[in-house]
């Protein structure tokens, strides 16, 4: 009885074994074709691109998501710079990875459609020369309010602090954005490593404290339009998905100057298939399909042929007004480990007085 | 015989054995290793230091063990209060009846948590569920606002932590001899009197286990603060989640997780002691 049992289970193990290996098998048979991993967050593009992507080239997109930058590192860090073709993450994460040597320069010549990036968001401080990168969305830090909830006129990041706003406001929880714009309301750089600076700022938050209800990075839009809160810091996905909900909204760019971040394109020093990463970055720096990806995203618009063909539903908050000014605008950078330890203290002490 | 049975209980513990030690005991000590030494730009270098136990125990950062501590301490009172009688009463009813209660304890686990924790903020947000049915009834006139509160947190802490308490208490009552109880009303004792000298003291294994379930996972369930509120509530275990992952300091986060584990470590060696008259 018991041997009748092992050779059940043996035939089992057998059937699974052949099973598998018939799968390896045919796995190896599609070896031919060529795979583009592309490594990013989920949903950076809408599906039907990504499609089309594969049928015009022939080319499978291996989607793979992070949750966080960092992740992201760790992962690349690990594959030694390979496994991933095409990896999109931020500014300050692509500064480390450049630096690391995990990334490849961009060969240009198969990208003649690099014309189209708008120059505003390169020769940044990631990328100098723009060897390695293509800038894809950016992302700017701004206020928007309901105004028929708020009684005072918001034009700046000082006017958070009035106690109008008592226990309306929400906030973002990246600590250096928040903190910046203590900073910003004393003239000060994001970027300042002098710690009296960092923590005069750290200071002038916790009097903000009375007016936060709540601080949360997801969906922070949702409590705008529910009316939890009247006023909040989101990012520009945030704010698209808002102002397109409910146009009364008001968006204010922050006369004490603007915190940038830029999303950006590159590719892995040892990318399995570097070229597929070229040919996809040329289809999506196509003016067309660049606009259907930015307003797909929610992000600022970072290739300049594809403003307008950007929907002139989106336009206003996808590209940047033509008041802009350049030098309004400051890109959060990495900072030295005693400025950031400076931030985070001043950070946990400002939301511990959050009540 | 026997001999043959502990070589075969040997090997068959062996894996588990050395998965503890490989998986449980060796990332502790990696953790410890860790809180020692100095932190070099993201990353770390091997050079021993106490600089990380100092800043542990500096002002803001102490405050969120305290506030831990605190959390931890409402939530489990709460528990207790709510899930031992639930455990009791429970094991007295039918058994078609207990089982019926288990099953209805064990579907809302069929979904993930934080999926749960959500469904407590359509019920607490403004002219959400809860205002609805308060304003409806008009008891209240306009949305309480109750969404990211220190209520709101500890409402998701006992919902997502009762079910500990639960399963020990009623394991411990499922055993409880009636006739002792019995015994007791029928030599005089008043049902309170009954309760405190015979129930309690013998489902007290039950609830102090329930306690031990209960507290030490609520040190570290700082998600529910950040989710139900609003990331106000600075718990140890966020501050750590913001070490690792947006300051990259992590000597600090694993000096932060060592002194949250002993304190949690030593909490239930206090509560697990055994009595000095039971001890032989």
């Amino acid at each position: 009885m018991k041997k009748q049992h092992f050779k059940r289970i043996l035939a089992l193990v057998l059937t699974a074994l052949l099973l598998s290996s018939a799968l390896i098998l045919t796995g190896c048979g599609e070896k031919g074709d060529r795979t583009l991993n592309l490594f990013t967050w989920a949903g950076m593009f809408p599906d039907e691109l990504l499609r089309d992507f594969e049928k015009e080239t022939g080319i499978t997109v291996n989607y793979i998501s992070f949750d966080t930058d960092e992740t992201m590192l760790q992962k690349l860090q690990v594959a030694e710079g390979g496994d991933y073709d095409l990896i999109i993450a931020d500014d300050y994460i692509i500064e480390v990875a450049i630096k690391e040597g995990l990334v490849q320069k961009l060969n240009k010549k198969k990208l003649p459609s690099i014309d189209n990036v708008n120059p505003l968001y390169q020769g940044q401080f990631y990328d100098p020369t723009d060897e390695y990168t293509v800038p894809f969305g950016a992302g700017v830090q701004t206020i928007v309010y309901n105004p028929a909830k708020v009684d005072i006129d918001i034009t700046g990041y000082a006017d958070l602090w009035d106690p109008a706003l008592k226990g309306k406001l929400g906030i973002i929880s990246n600590y250096r954005v928040i903190n910046g714009m203590a900073l910003k309301t004393f003239g000060y750089s994001y970027n300042t490593t002098d710690i009296y600076e960092i923590n005069r700022a750290g200071a002038r938050l916790t009097e903000l404290a009375p007016n936060i209800r709540l601080i949360k990075d997801d969906n922070i839009q949702d409590d705008l339009l529910s009316g939890e809160i009247d006023a909040a810091i989101m990012y520009t996905s945030q704010v698209t998905l808002a102002k397109m909900t409910d146009p009364s909204l008001e968006i204010v760019f922050p006369k004490e100057g603007i915190g940038f971040g830029i999303m950006g394109m590159f590719v892995p020093v040892n990318a399995p298939d570097s070229s597929a990463a070229h040919e996809f970055i040329e289809y999506v720096l196509d003016p067309e399909r660049g606009a259907t990806c930015f307003e797909w995203l929610g992000y600022y618009c970072t290739f300049a042929a594809s403003e307008e063909h950007i929907s002139e539903d989106f336009r206003s908050f996808l590209t940047l007004p033509d008041e802009f000014n350049k030098e309004d605008m400051e890109m959060i950078q990495n900072v030295t480990a005693e400025a950031e330890q400076a931030h985070l203290t001043n950070w946990t002490m400002f939301r511990s007085k959050c009540k | 015989m026997s001999k043959k049975r502990n070589i075969a209980a040997t090997l068959g513990t062996l894996p588990m054995y050395l998965f503890t030690i490989v998986f449980v005991l060796g990332p502790l000590f990696l953790m410890l290793a860790l809180s020692f030494f100095q932190v070099d730009g993201w990353s770390y270098k091997a050079v021993f230091t106490l600089e990380n136990y100092i800043s542990a125990f500096s002002g803001t950062y102490l405050q969120t063990l305290t506030t831990s501590l605190k959390l931890a301490l409402i939530s489990t009172v709460f528990v207790i209060l709510l899930g031992y009688p639930f455990g009791l009463c429970t094991s007295f009813l039918s058994p078609r009846m207990q089982k019926f209660i288990m099953t209805s304890q064990m579907i809302p686990y069929w979904v993930n948590s934080l999926l749960r924790l959500y469904g407590w903020i359509i019920i607490f947000r403004a002219n959400g569920l809860l205002d609805k049915i308060l304003m409806g009834l008009r008891i209240t006139d306009e949305p309480l606002k109750l969404l990211y509160t220190y209520p709101a947190v500890v409402v998701g802490m006992i919902y997502v932590l009762i079910p500990f308490m639960f399963a020990s208490v009623y394991q411990v009552a499922g055993r409880l001899d009636y006739s002792l109880i019995e015994a007791a009303r029928d030599l005089g004792a008043s049902r309170t009197k009954a309760f405190l000298s015979v129930t309690l003291p013998l489902t007290l294994p039950g609830l102090k286990t329930g306690i031990v379930h209960t507290f030490i996972p609520s040190m570290g369930l700082f998600f529910i603060a950040d989710i139900l509120g609003g990331n106000k509530i600075v718990l140890t275990g966020s501050l750590i989640n913001d070490l690792l992952t947006k300051a990259h300091n992590q000597p600090l986060a694993a000096a932060l997780a060592t002194i949250l584990m002993a304190l949690t470590g030593a909490i239930c060696i206090l509560l697990l002691r055994k009595p000095e008259h039971e001890r032989q």
